[in-house]
């Protein structure tokens, strides 16, 4: 197991170093740099080829690669060529939120999808499974944006309430985190219960149909047995991959309600970065959200082994 | 100045005439006229004769009017669309920088609505004879948000640090006819200029710069400290700047304006969508905002509490031709499509009846220093000659023109297509692409704009309008290789002429150039609409949309 652990890691890293490759030749090749976004209409050439000086962007690119990822080995990420903030306290405080609102819309997703899913998916066909498909196809076809939009207008209109404009920590206050994440993060998850309600809607029927299942249930072992022993079990094992993929998901499209209820997370940021063509930001962010997504990719393989230990490590 | 209540305005008006303002109050009329008064004097701070800044510079008030009855105290909740990207007042050029930076950091001069150049961290300078030496009185007891007392040395570092290019300031440029900047005593600055500029003292404002403690530049990571800890002299200084999320600013208790500011803080809240900003302020989350979407402004116009005004701006939204881009290069295309353009209507698509349709000058200048528009070719609708025009240029078949537009800047989505449609009518055949903002600048800069859509505003004086757009280079960049040699020559001169009655006689001829050759055709200077609750007192708004008002302004809970 430490083998196979330390090998995906070093495959990980590898992985990290290649992505930061890719991204930091990418960001690059958009037009327009940071010394023009801050002189804006200014003609100075001389102003530019001091600022370029400054954020060493008069270095050749691989110079510039090297010193960049020779910090970042040593803890280093940086300050924000436009904040003047260090990159990794950005990240960070950002990161912290919009991993709160991605593991609080998953607890909710799971909370409510699950159920639903097995209960359209034990009735299939009839009228739970139905009115539990209606909502899984309204989850499925509505934009978040939009989800978020009218549930802000309608309780604004309704309560004559909405959220508190800046964003507070829970050690700052409490009360008013918790009314600033409630709506965003009832808009992702709704949309996400509906996914997750199909997925394991359609696993519980495949699992009804396999001849184990037949067999149980023509053996006379009661319903809640075969569901419990055999149905849950297998679903379990493609829930967990969803699951990931879920987290990864909201994870990326979590920057559509951070920008419509004025959140300070990750997604924003990176989207200002990419907006300023603050390099230092953008590259220590997408680093963060690679290793993010390999972490949970490397958390489902190793949870796949403690769910069915004949699943082999390789 | 004074704002007019939206609904003033009669929707659907704006094609036959302007829209109106509401009637001003008697203060806005005592203020009028002193700016109309003040207007007259215009130049005076760079005549030829010695001049001490008269009494009613020293009267007059910055950042707004005072409030008699202001109650001191409470913190003002700002709701903003746009963010600013740092606040680096000497490195960072956007205007969403500059927005709040003038509350944290002061030149020596104060921009006036009117167009004067209000002594500010000055108390009055003097001109020489030549014109080419200006001595500045600094003011005394003022104190940095550090708690040390200003003096000219501070004010001589920072203006040399600013015009220094190898400092790479954005500002360096407009001071650039400054040979020295020195400090000979701890009261007195002396400028020396390798000639005349009458446009000096607005100049030394608060776009660029601002003074801050000699040496501070020195410091390790001074620049990207000024994202943590103000260190000008204004009226309020920095508590917190968190990125995407809020700005805070705290009264500045040394600061030199006795009982000024009447807030004890600002709280800034950035929010990127105008829905939510809308949301806020019908619940009261925010205190005042500014709008920009007709559309937006509706949904607050009748809301009981919120008082909606609309300023007039120093903003234009304009047309631009590139002549290094075929046929553009050839005059009687430019005229031609000028005399395709009907104003009013592009104005309507783009921004309803928010905003004033202009001709060689922005909304808030007008008046001061624009030409009599019956006085400029190329201004009214005749698609007869324009289709002559054309076709003298061999062109009769008509011809394909692709006109950029920026992302983000959502006026110029239906501005183009009602564009397309206007030039459809004499043979042109528009293609539209739209462009992320850093290619944008970037093609701007190097002088390859093309055809395009331009969005841009001033600070009250024509030459800082001008000069740097129009001037052929090397003194000027003339971005759209207009390469007017008439042109020129008036800059330079209006630049150096001290007479404000030649002065303004100068710039009309330039704009007459500017119509007759047309490198550009300025369309419309949107409105700046604030939305604020009723305790929100004593607010105004200055044309640039920069938010001095926010020293004069005060809360009534």
């Amino acid at each position: 197991m430490g083998r196979y652990v330390g090998r995906r890691i070093g495959a990980s890293l590898v992985t990290c170093l290649l992505g930061s490759v890719l991204v930091f030749l990418v960001v690059r090749l958009v037009p327009g740099d940071v010394v023009a976004q801050m002189l804006g209409q200014t003609s100075d050439e001389t102003a530019a080829r001091a600022l370029r000086g400054y954020f060493g962007l008069d270095q050749p690119a691989w110079r510039q690669y090297a010193g960049w990822l020779g910090r970042v080995l040593q803890g280093d990420f940086g300050t924000s060529w436009v904040r003047g903030q260090p990159v990794a306290a950005m990240v960070a405080q950002a990161f912290l939120l919009t991993a709160e609102i991605a593991l609080l819309t998953l607890a909710i997703a799971l909370a409510v999808g699950v159920p639903l899913g097995m209960l359209a998916g034990m009735h299939e066909g009839r009228w739970p499974d139905a009115l539990v498909q209606g909502f899984n196809a309204l989850g499925l076809a509505a934009p978040v944006f939009w989800v978020g939009l009218m549930l802000l207008v309608t309780v604004s209109s309704v309560a004559g309430w909405s959220p508190p404009m800046i964003y507070a920590t829970p050690r700052a206050s409490l009360a008013d985190h918790v009314q600033i994440l409630a709506l965003p993060v009832l808009a992702l998850a709704l949309l996400q219960a509906a996914a997750c309600s199909q997925f394991v809607r359609q696993n519980v029927v495949s699992a009804f149909r396999q001849d184990y299942v037949r067999t149980a249930l023509a053996k006379g072992v009661p319903l809640r047995g075969v569901f419990y022993r055999h149905i849950l079990r297998n679903v379990l094992i493609p829930l967990i991959t969803f699951v990931g993929l879920l987290f990864i998901q909201i994870l990326g499209g979590v920057v559509i309600v951070e920008s419509l209820f004025a959140l300070p997370g990750l997604g924003r940021l990176l989207l200002a970065a990419i907006e300023t063509r603050d390099y230092p930001v953008l590259q220590g962010g997408l680093l963060v959200v690679m290793a993010c997504a390999l972490l949970v990719n490397l958390a489902i393989d190793l949870l796949y082994r403690v769910i069915d230990p004949r699943v082999p490590l390789r | 100045m004074t704002g007019s209540n939206v609904n003033a305005a009669t929707p659907g008006s704006i094609v036959d005439r302007p829209p109106r303002f509401a009637r001003p109050t008697r203060a806005g009329r005592r203020r009028s006229l002193a700016a109309i008064a003040a207007i007259a004097c215009i130049g005076l701070f760079a005549g030829p004769a010695l001049r001490q800044a008269s009494a009613a510079d020293a009267a007059a008030p910055l950042y707004g009017p005072l409030a008699t009855d202001a109650v001191r105290g409470g913190v003002l909740t700002f709701g903003s669309l746009v963010e600013p990207p740092g606040l680096d007042p000497y490195h960072q050029g956007a205007d969403a920088r500059i927005r709040f930076t003038v509350l944290m950091y002061q030149g020596l001069f104060y921009e006036a609505a009117d167009g004067r150049a209000l002594p500010m961290l000055a108390t009055g300078h003097t001109v020489s004879a030549d014109g080419l030496t200006y001595t500045v009185a600094i003011r005394p007891g003022v104190r940095f948000h550090t708690g040390a007392t200003m003096t000219a040395k501070d004010v001589a570092y920072s203006y040399n640090y600013l015009r220094d290019p190898k400092n790479g300031s954005p500002g360096a440029s407009d001071l650039s006819l400054i040979t020295a900047i020195e400090a000979t005593d701890d009261a007195t600055l002396r400028i020396v200029l390798s000639r005349p500029f009458t446009a000096l003292p607005m100049t030394l404002g608060n776009k660029y710069g601002g003074v801050v403690p000699a040496g501070y530049f020195d410091g390790a990571d001074a620049k990207a400290k000024l994202n943590t800890a103000s260190v000008g002299t204004g009226p309020f200084k920095l508590v917190e700047f968190k990125p995407n999320s809020h700005l805070e600013l705290a009264r500045h208790a040394d600061y030199w304006e006795s009982g000024a500011p009447y807030l004890d803080g600002i709280r800034a809240t950035f929010v990127p969508n105008s829905a939510s900003l809308v949301v806020a302020l019908r619940n009261k989350r925010v205190d005042l905002a500014l709008l920009v979407r007709p559309q937006d402004i509706a949904q607050v116009d009748k809301v009981a509490g919120l008082q909606v005004k609309r300023w007039p701006s120093l903003n234009q939204k304009a047309l631009d031709f590139g002549a290094e881009t075929k046929p553009l290069d050839d005059v009687r295309v430019r005229q031609a499509i000028a005399l395709a353009i009907d104003r009013a209507e592009i104005q309507q698509a783009s921004v309803g009846a928010y905003g004033r349709p202009i001709h060689t000058m922005v909304a808030g200048m007008q008046d001061a220093w624009g030409a009599d528009p019956k006085a400029l070719a190329h201004q009214a609708v005749d698609l007869d000659a324009a289709r002559a025009l054309l076709k003298s240029a061999g062109l009769e078949q008509g011809v394909e023109l692709t006109l950029t537009t920026i992302n983000g800047y959502e006026w110029m989505d239906p501005a183009a297509v009602t564009l397309k449609q206007q030039l459809a009518r004499i043979g042109v055949n528009l293609k539209i692409q739209r462009v992320d903002l850093g290619v944008w600048i970037q093609n701007f800069r190097a002088k390859q704009m093309g055809f395009t859509f331009n969005d841009w505003a001033t600070q009250p004086d024509p030459d800082l309008l001008f000069y740097r757009h129009f001037r052929k280079a090397p003194a000027g960049a003339d971005f759209r290789n207009w390469n007017d040699e008439r042109a020129s020559e008036l800059l330079d001169a209006a630049r150096s002429e001290a007479d404000p009655v030649k002065r303004k006689a100068l710039y009309v001829d330039f704009q007459k150039q500017l119509a007759q050759t047309v490198p550009t055709v300025m369309l419309f200077s949107a409105d700046l609409v604030t939305v604020a609750g009723d305790a929100v007192r004593n607010n105004e708004l200055h044309p640039s949309g920069w938010y001095y008002g926010l020293v004069r302004t005060w809360l009534k809970r």
